[in-house]
């Protein structure tokens, strides 16, 4: 009923082709995230856009720019940080996420009107996405999906095994800073959509729900964008339905469908469990 | 000089602002240094935002907001160490789940109620000069609590920061000792949530003994400057946003003036001990060790 009433609204048939696109997005990429143990890092490099797209706002320039452009120094900072060896890199992240929010709440606390664009940067605004934020997700979700996919093995050897990949000649801090500028290219996308808490939900989710079903990467890719998209879809059904926050019903229904995976994954595995301690005798006889 | 830092603190409010900024610095400088041994930096920050659903309900049904947030963070610790158990997933992929979950909670019921921007910016980023006497009074309780805990606690704590399988082998249970801790941090999310909110009480939590680790070796001292760096710069942080707003004419948001201070105060000290630490190098040339 709900999903006919979005389709019929062109503003909602917008949003609802953002979060589909954006939960896609974020389920592809979030692999890469939960991959290499990126959540806390992700976080902050979604925090740290803050200041750009403030910036950005002020100075008249587009605000994927200026929150792309934040996010990279603060992976600088970090980088700086963490090689001075007297920090670990998660208390170097946590100063720097805290550093580069605050300016930015700063930044934007002397504008009129502040508190209401400083919301949607937190929890995101998609019903107000316009046509040019969908046509940018949808060339950025092709493009970085094309990135991961020429360069996957190379990718995937990076995440795991850094030293094979040195000693096959490939850099890992290469494969590293193109991991993270995929990251960042999400996040500066997703964040008009879900805002910068919850891209970090929808990035670490979707793939963990995948991986509760398949084992290797590039199912778990399929099967996190497709758990992603279809957080989206719910997400904004409810929303429309409970007229509720969007960006939180999206990353609710993401962790629906963890727990759903996870109960469905675990019951079947109870029953055998079950089956074989009543049977030993076929066990054995196998 | 003097009436930059002096002046602001003529008015009730800003007297107010400064007793509860006091508190709170010396309260995070202690907790932070726990936070930072146990380099749970990426925890403390989901705790404080899986306690956000806590205290909008709290707020909702006009309860105490303490109350609220204290049954999020017992709840939240307890779901962290048994999801961790069942998915098997790495401790930060857990995280990630949680904190996104928890927060999305507390953002829907939020935009159930009317004046649903006002309302979440407040939680959210916190208003300092709106503190009350009863609200200094709860701070003070709670930061006599936690600093006395910790103190209690420091051996064992310290122990399961340095030495995880030597506390256990001594027979203390880490689980314990690790959910001690995210009460503590807990608490000191709920003290701070009035002040500074959800979102930048994550740099009181982190920040000032980050900076005292810059320039301290042991743990003694490091207490002191992170207490001490916090406290100073909540003053100076509140002057500056004081100045800002009423003798230039531009607006700036006291808690997040505070909190760039203090990130201002890590970049200084990162950078004094760096140069001291090359002064050393120089003067006193490496002893080469036999082979």
């Amino acid at each position: 009923m709900t999903a006919v009433v979005l389709l019929e609204s062109d503003l909602l048939r917008r949003a609802l082709l953002e979060a589909v696109l954006v939960g896609a997005l974020c389920g592809l990429v979030g692999v890469h995230v939960v991959l290499r143990r990126l959540p806390f890092f992700t976080l902050a490099l979604s925090h740290a856009a803050l200041p750009g797209v403030v910036l950005a706002s002020l100075a008249g320039v587009s605000l994927f720019l200026g929150s792309l452009a934040s996010s990279l120094v603060l992976v600088a900072a970090v980088a700086t940080l963490g090689s001075a060896r007297r920090l670990d890199t998660s208390t170097a992240t946590g100063v720097a996420l805290a550093g580069a929010f605050a300016l930015g709440v700063l930044l934007q606390s002397a504008q009129p009107g502040s508190s209401r664009d400083l919301t949607a940067f937190l929890v995101g605004s998609i019903v107000t996405v316009e046509r040019a934020d969908v046509l940018l997700t949808a060339v950025v979700g092709v493009a970085v999906a094309a990135v991961l996919a020429a360069l996957h093995k190379e990718l995937v050897l990076g995440a795991f095994d850094r030293d094979h990949a040195a000693a096959l000649g490939y850099r890992p801090l290469v494969l590293d800073i193109v991991v993270l500028a995929m990251v960042a290219l999400t996040v500066a996308t997703s964040i008009r959509a879900v805002g910068t808490i919850l891209v970090v939900a929808l990035l670490v989710t979707p793939p963990l729900a995948a991986r509760l079903w398949v084992d290797r990467v590039v199912p778990m890719m399929a099967v996190g964008a497709g758990v992603g998209a279809l957080s989206g879809v719910i997400g904004m059904t409810a929303s429309a339905e409970w007229r509720v926050a969007a960006g939180g019903a999206i990353a609710l229904a993401a962790t629906a469908a963890l727990v759903a995976s996870a109960v469905a994954v675990a019951i079947p595995r109870q029953a055998g469990r079950r089956q074989t301690s009543a049977g030993p005798g076929a066990v054995l006889s196998q | 000089m003097r009436g930059f830092l002096l002046d602001p603190f003529r008015f009730g409010y800003m007297q107010r602002a400064l007793i509860e900024v006091v508190l709170l610095g010396v309260l995070a400088g202690t907790c932070s240094v726990y936070v930072l041994l146990r380099r749970s930096a990426f925890a403390s920050d989901v705790l404080t935002h899986t306690i956000f659903p806590g205290v909008v309900l709290a707020f909702l049904v006009g309860q105490p907001l303490f109350l609220g947030a204290l049954v999020f963070g017992l709840l939240s610790a307890v779901v962290l160490s048994v999801a961790t158990r069942a998915l098997g997933a790495d401790d930060d992929v857990v995280l990630g789940v949680m904190l996104g979950s928890f927060f999305s909670v507390g953002v829907v019921i939020v935009s159930r109620t009317t004046g649903y921007a006002n309302d979440l910016t407040a939680l959210l980023f916190g208003r300092v000069l709106a503190v009350d006497r009863a609200e200094i009074v709860v701070t003070a309780v709670v930061t006599m609590t936690v600093v006395g805990t910790l103190a209690l606690l420091h051996k064992e704590l310290v122990l399961r920061a340095f030495d995880p399988v030597g506390v256990e082998a001594l027979g203390y249970r880490p689980v314990l000792l690790d959910l001690a801790l995210n009460v503590m941090v807990a608490l000191v999310v709920v003290a701070a949530v009035k002040a500074v909110g959800t979102v930048l009480v994550i740099a009181l939590l982190i920040t000032p003994a980050a900076a005292a680790r810059m320039v301290c070796q042991r743990l003694g001292p490091m207490f002191a400057v992170s207490c001490a760096v916090a406290v100073v710069c909540g003053w100076l942080g509140l002057a500056v946003s004081y100045d800002v707003s009423i003798n230039h004419g531009v607006r700036a948001a006291s808690g997040a003036s505070i909190v760039v201070v203090l990130t201002a105060a890590f970049v200084l000290l990162a950078a004094l001990g760096a140069a001291a630490r090359a002064l050393a190098a120089r003067s006193s040339p490496p002893v080469t060790t036999p082979a």
